[in-house]
């Protein structure tokens, strides 16, 4: 009992309060992956309102130094990389 | 000193069905008494090239620090930041993960590389997993002769997690694959 709780306030890192936010993407994700993107229908981005409200909260509440600086190289690498349409993020 | 270790599993699955149950692994409700070594998933950046058919993901995985207490003592934390970043072609079936450790790269670097391919003899079925992993242990004064120990005890883990990871695979894949007939009837 006293390890789980310990356990537990461990895991209440900085991106805490996106629990739900990232429940709701997860959950569209998974559904998009099996049932669309393997048979096929990768033509259209899904889940996209899901995953603006839970990034727009990870990257109010990472506050974790190694993780953020991540967040931010990969932005940027995939914005230097990108050659599609969607170029306004 | 680096120890490195290849794996290599067949599932009785579908690609379709196994991939799926990867990304379910760590997320899922149920897995959380399993895999009680991962505190939090969090995705950083998707991509997805509309054209190619290939998803690009980068995830944060927070996991409790490996090694015993002395070490926690000096590190002076008790979770560990991974990063994995996972490529899926879905035109040509295949997936490639890779997850490193962000945090504690004084101390340890853990690399390791995942491949899920359709497997070459019933590829409609059946998946092959290979896994390649690689953890070293930075020799650092006060606990060099220690670090081999620590390595050892990183790996034994390692090993027993891939395990349990195997076994919570095989529960999701086969809950998907009721929910598909269930659906198909």
């Amino acid at each position: 009992m006293g390890l789980i709780n310990k356990k537990e306030s461990l895991s209440s890192s900085s991106t805490k309060p996106c629990a739900q936010l990232r429940a709701a993407y997860h959950d569209c994700f998974n559904r998009w992956y099996s049932e669309k993107f393997v048979k096929g229908q990768w033509d259209k981005e899904e889940c996209v309102s899901e995953w603006n409200k839970y990034r727009a909260c990870l990257s109010r509440h990472l506050e974790d130094k190694h993780l953020s600086r991540f967040l931010e190289a990969e932005a940027s690498i995939y914005h230097s990389d990108k050659k599609d349409s969607s170029g306004f993020n | 000193m680096v120890k490195a270790y290849a794996q290599e599993h067949i599932y009785k699955h579908p690609w379709e069905i196994v991939t799926s149950a990867s990304w379910r692994k760590f997320t899922d409700q149920e897995t959380k008494p399993t895999l009680s070594h991962i505190l939090s998933v969090d995705t950083l950046n998707r991509n997805l090239d509309t054209q190619a058919g290939k998803l690009y993901t980068t995830r944060a995985i927070t996991v409790n620090a490996p090694g015993p207490w002395f070490i926690r003592k000096i590190i002076g934390q008790n979770i560990c930041h991974c990063v994995e970043s996972t490529v899926v072609d879905a035109r040509s079936k295949s997936m490639q993960l890779i997850t490193r450790n962000v945090s504690l790269r004084k101390y340890i670097e853990v690399e390791e590389k995942s491949w899920y391919d359709p497997h070459p003899e019933n590829p409609e079925s059946w998946t092959v997993c290979k896994q390649e992993t690689s953890i070293k242990i930075k020799p650092f004064t006060a606990l060099a002769s220690m670090a081999e120990k620590v390595e050892q005890k990183c790996a034994d883990r390692f090993l027993q997690n891939s395990v349990k990871g195997r076994e919570v695979m095989e529960r999701i894949c086969k809950y998907l694959e009721s929910e598909h007939s269930g659906i198909s009837i």
